[in-house]
């Protein structure tokens, strides 16, 4: 809302600066968010919260400034307009439905002369953002402006029939408005009609037919209340804006209506001359006054600040209230007309406070009770991305609104994702099924940046049941890609990220969330390895397909990437530590070096070791592993370390070496491994 | 006279000692001057040659230079063992890069939600996440927003299609104040909650706007909870975040679910309070919306409005993290690029 500080001054007396002015207006919850000096005057412009439709007019702005500077607001120009008597010509007004229009009032003006504005009217209406027109057209804005009531004129001349008829429109009905656009209309719009048609939508813009021209000599001036729901509706419908509709749709002040009207008369008379020949009017034209119960023991409970009785009142009464004492600090407090937004207690502590000064509240520090809401996902969340972030993991994130071609890029079978009803673009048609693509994404992004080494993770939601209802489950998704270098004083190691790393990832995550049966199988159908808890499979790794990174733009690279479901990995931590006595007794170490065919499972091998190196054996690992010059094709040689303790006694070689030959002789007769 | 210049010579050493960088140069250095037969043996070895004048003449000047030679050896042989260790330590050189699994970083808008949650977990707040698909009636119709009414506008809202007509319309949550909703509706009070988490609105992205941001909401409940207990939590808050310094201002603001309502703005990061571009010349920045929750939403949740009073917090996760790190497009966040993830 624009307004200007001279036109303010016509209504209320201003001893402040503009700037200072423009400060107790944003202080009291009239946001001035720009103030600029223009010719002879000052323009400022205010937010107006859509609580506030009284706020939407200079008269409704100067009410508040006389309330926050302790003026008084000089009441609006007499009335003076004396009630015609020659009623030569006959009109009626019919309303279809009085809940669509709650008052419609019409006046007729015979002979008016349309002229170009003077320069005042053209000054003030351009001031606040308004194309001058015509001065009967500039004369209903200046009105709307100055009041927030929205006129609107019909030349009276290019209507048929002596009847205003405020209807629905009929199906298939059409109407060009003044912007010179064909609407196409149905029974859900409320318009203005004459005996034949309709002549402009209701509350939101005339029709071009009758608009007011240079030729016109006698007009219909139109001040109406229409229901804001409908004005609503059918702007959205038709994607139009207008002053008077963003009016409508807020709502205007009943009282407000007649006044405006004659107001606007009184300028046409002088300004373009002409003469005010019938008054009609049909419909409610007061509100029901609202009271409302107002304890200042409870306003200081809510605020924290004692307000004098005295001062309170003063507030109140400056902004329009009338309050009766009922008891002490208990008012009786009668609502003005143009403060419908004000219906409870609340709103009345608001509109003191406002007025007081949020600044004059102190600042106290609330007496909390102790008492903690579990949430343990946050915390479980928290953890994961501080292990991922120690192993030197970036976390992402990314929008969880995709494309529906993304989704499908990735060639995982996975339901129909849930489709968005409304989306801005197609970026955001579906919401993303799994992380997995979006990660893709970012990889793509990064080596597009010359980055060699990317290694990503994303906690968030993933959605999934378009069919029914739809689910929304915790996902962590990992990507890695590239060759992280090592420098260290023996030279350098190339490390290229491959499923181990990320088997390696995860275990981290299990060990330190106390997962103990987790397991990864490789699941040849789908060319992943299913991770496992348990029974459950609670997501796969693995190496993302040639094709499928090629539509990502990702050329001469490996990806490898990890989705999991959180939620079903948060039903297995256990995060109770139960420690385990130290050994009192050492224990003696032995390898095994050997050759063994690629395809045999290690994991079977050491289940063997620990199975017949009872009851000494207490660890078998893989030591060392290597594949490539020194080895045959088709085989890869393996060392594996054995620790045998006993926990009673130390344990003497020569109890451990016929053992360990026992275990050597069944590793090369079992697996057919060739000892080294 | 001899037709020796000492003090050229002289000259010429402090010279050539300035520019050596190692004990081994400086030796050679050393020999060539100090050595057996080094030009200092020379000359002396040319005294007994001169005339007893010249000879005590030259004699004390070449005393005296060598005198001098040796403390400057002396001198520079200390300042290259101390330059020595600055850089190697036995045979490392410790201008090599360290060795060390590289750091890895959350997100940086991870590291705010972390911080800010800490900050409120601290007063006494438990933080808690919701659902990102909600209900009309947790995102509007039970926090006193109508469905059709201009105070919805500010909240555009993604619809998700269902395949049942009939079923209940759901939405991607455009604030994370259904939380209030959910968690009044599960608790009784005294209750103080922080929420954070996604939210999404159908607005074109650029610069400023992005249709998935991120919100913390901050809430309590008790039978005693004052709006001045929202000025100081928020003060801490606002405080432990950007700074002991800054100003703070509460502006009556229009919010359906709080009454009375307050928009707070800080005293400018950029120019404490001068005016800039960042702060559009105002001095201050709006950081959050807040006030004192509406019986209503109580009402609908089945708490009694005579007997508990409240407070409500929302803040822009995206909003605070760009002017602490003084991030100038919203894009970047969800962009990912590695390095300007490293970067916090």
């Amino acid at each position: 809302m624009k307004v200007t500080y001279n036109w303010l001054k016509d209504f209320v007396e201003i001893k402040i600066t503009p700037q200072a002015l423009a400060d107790k207006l944003t202080m009291a919850g009239l946001e001035v968010t720009s103030l600029e000096q223009a010719t002879e005057d000052w323009l400022l412009e205010i937010e107006v919260t859509s609580n506030r439709p009284d706020c939407l007019s200079i008269s409704g702005i100067a009410r508040e400034v006389a309330a926050i500077t302790g003026k008084k607001i000089h009441p609006p120009r007499a009335d003076k307009h004396p009630t015609p008597k020659t009623q030569q010509q006959d009109f009626a007004i019919k309303i279809q439905d009085p809940k669509d229009c709650v008052l419609y009032t019409a006046k007729i003006i015979q002979g008016v002369r349309v002229i170009a504005s003077p320069d005042w009217l053209k000054q003030r209406l351009e001031l606040v953002g308004c194309r001058s027109v015509n001065s009967i057209a500039d004369i209903t804005n200046y009105i709307l402006f100055e009041y927030g009531e929205p006129l609107h004129a019909f030349d009276l001349d290019k209507l048929i029939g002596q009847e205003i008829i405020v209807r629905r429109a009929k199906a298939q009905e059409t109407l060009t408005t003044i912007d010179g656009k064909s609407r196409a209309l149905d029974e859900s719009v409320l318009v203005i009609a004459d005996k034949n048609q309709a002549v402009a939508l209701a509350g939101i813009m005339g029709g071009l037919k009758t608009e007011v021209g240079l030729e016109t000599k006698n007009i219909l001036l139109e001040a109406a209340v229409f229901d804001p729901l409908i004005i609503r509706r059918t702007r959205q419908k038709l994607g139009m804006q207008s002053e008077s509709a963003y009016r409508f749709e807020r709502g205007i002040n009943l009282d407000v209506v007649e006044a405006a009207s004659r107001r606007a008369v009184e300028l046409i008379e002088k300004v373009s001359a002409g003469k005010c020949i019938l008054e009609k009017k049909l419909g409610v034209s007061r509100r029901k006054q609202s009271r409302v119960t107002f304890d200042l023991e409870r306003a200081e409970k809510v605020l924290g600040v004692n307000i004098p009785a005295s001062r309170a009142k003063g507030i109140l009464s400056g902004l329009g209230f009338k309050l009766t004492t009922k008891k002490k600090n208990i008012f009786l407090v009668d609502v003005p007309s143009h403060r419908p937004d004000v219906r409870i207690e609340e709103d009345l502590i608001e509109e003191l406070v406002r007025i007081f000064g949020y600044e004059r509240i102190p600042t106290t520090l609330p007496a909390v009770k102790p008492r903690i809401i579990p949430d343990n996902t946050r915390d479980l969340v928290s953890r994961i991305k501080n292990i991922l972030v120690g192993l030197g993991l970036n976390e992402v994130i990314s929008y969880s609104l995709i494309a529906r071609q993304l989704s499908e890029k990735l060639d995982i079978e996975t339901p129909a994702p849930i489709e968005i009803l409304n989306p801005l673009s197609k970026e955001q048609e579906v919401l993303r099924p799994l992380l997995a693509s979006s990660l893709l994404d970012c990889v793509s992004h990064n080596l597009n940046h010359k980055q060699d080494y990317i290694n990503i993770f994303e906690v968030a939601k993933a959605f999934l049941g378009s069919s029914g209802e739809p689910r929304e489950g915790l996902n962590l998704a990992i990507a890695l890609c590239g060759t992280r270098p090592w420098l260290f004083p023996q030279g350098l190691i190339k490390d290229e990220a491959g499923i181990l790393h990320l088997k390696g990832i995860l275990e981290a995550i299990f060990v330190k969330l106390g997962i103990k049966e987790y397991s990864f199988k490789v699941d040849a159908a789908l060319a992943t390895i299913a991770v496992y808890i348990a029974a459950e499979r609670i997501g796969s790794l693995f190496r993302v397909d040639k094709d499928v990174l090629g539509r990502f733009q990702i050329k001469n690279k490996e990806v490898v990437l990890a989705e999991l479901s959180l939620d079903r990995l948060f039903l297995k931590v256990n995060l109770l530590k139960k420690f385990t006595p130290l050994p009192l007794y050492p224990g003696i170490s032995r390898d095994i070096s050997f050759l063994i065919k690629e395809e045999l499972k290690v994991e079977e091998i050491i289940r063997m070791i620990q199975e017949k190196g009872r009851p000494w054996i207490k660890q078998a690992y893989v030591s060392d592993y290597y594949q490539g010059k020194q080895i045959p094709a088709g085989f890869k040689g393996l060392t594996i370390s054995c620790l045998y303790r006993a926990d009673e006694r130390t344990l003497a070689e020569s109890e451990i070496n016929p053992l360990h030959s026992e275990l050597t002789v069944l590793i090369q007769e079992k697996f057919g491994a060739q000892i080294r | 006279m001899s037709g020796i210049d000492i003090k050229a010579i002289e000259e010429q050493i402090e010279l050539a000692i300035k520019d050596i960088d190692s004990r081994e140069s400086l030796e050679v250095l050393r020999v060539k001057y100090l050595g057996r037969k080094g030009i200092m043996a020379e000359l002396t070895a040319r005294i007994p040659s001169l005339s007893i004048e010249e000879r005590r003449i030259l004699g004390q000047q070449v005393n005296a230079l060598k005198n001098k030679l040796n403390l400057l050896f002396n001198d520079k042989e200390k300042s290259l063992v101390v330059n020595r260790s600055q850089t190697s330590y036995g045979n490392v050189d410790v201008g090599l890069p360290g060795i060390a699994q590289d750091l890895g970083r959350l997100h940086p808008l991870t590291q705010v939600i972390d911080e800010i949650c800490g900050i409120l977990t601290r007063m006494g707040f438990s933080v808690v996440e919701g659902p990102e698909i909600e209900s009309e009636y947790n995102n509007f119709s039970g926090l006193n927003i109508p469905l059709e009414h201009p105070s919805r506008d500010v909240f555009d809202t993604f619809y998700l299609k269902r395949p049942n007509q009939a079923a209940e319309r759901l939405l991607l949550r455009s604030q994370t104040s259904p939380m209030q909703i959910r968690m009044m509706k599960a608790h009784r009070p005294p209750l103080a909650v922080a929420a954070p988490g996604r939210v999404y609105r159908p607005d074109a992205v650029d610069a400023s706007h992005s249709f998935m941001f991120h919100q913390i909401e901050g809430f309590m409940v008790d039978q005693n909870v004052r709006f001045s207990d929202l000025k100081g939590v928020l003060e801490l808050l606002a405080k432990s975040i950007f700074g002991q310094g800054i100003k703070m201002r509460f502006r009556p603001h229009f919010f359906p679910f709080t009454e009375p309502s307050a928009e707070v703005d800080i005293s400018c990061i950029i120019c404490q309070g001068k005016g800039c571009s960042v702060c559009a010349r105002k001095g201050w920045l709006e950081i959050l919306g807040s006030g004192m929750i509406h019986p209503n939403v109580f009402k609908n949740v089945g708490y009694d409005p005579k007997k508990y009073t409240g407070f409500a917090f929302g803040l822009g996760i995206e909003r605070i993290a760009m002017l602490k790190f003084g991030i100038n497009d919203i894009r970047l966040f969800f962009e990912n690029d590695l390095r300007f993830l490293k970067q916090f």
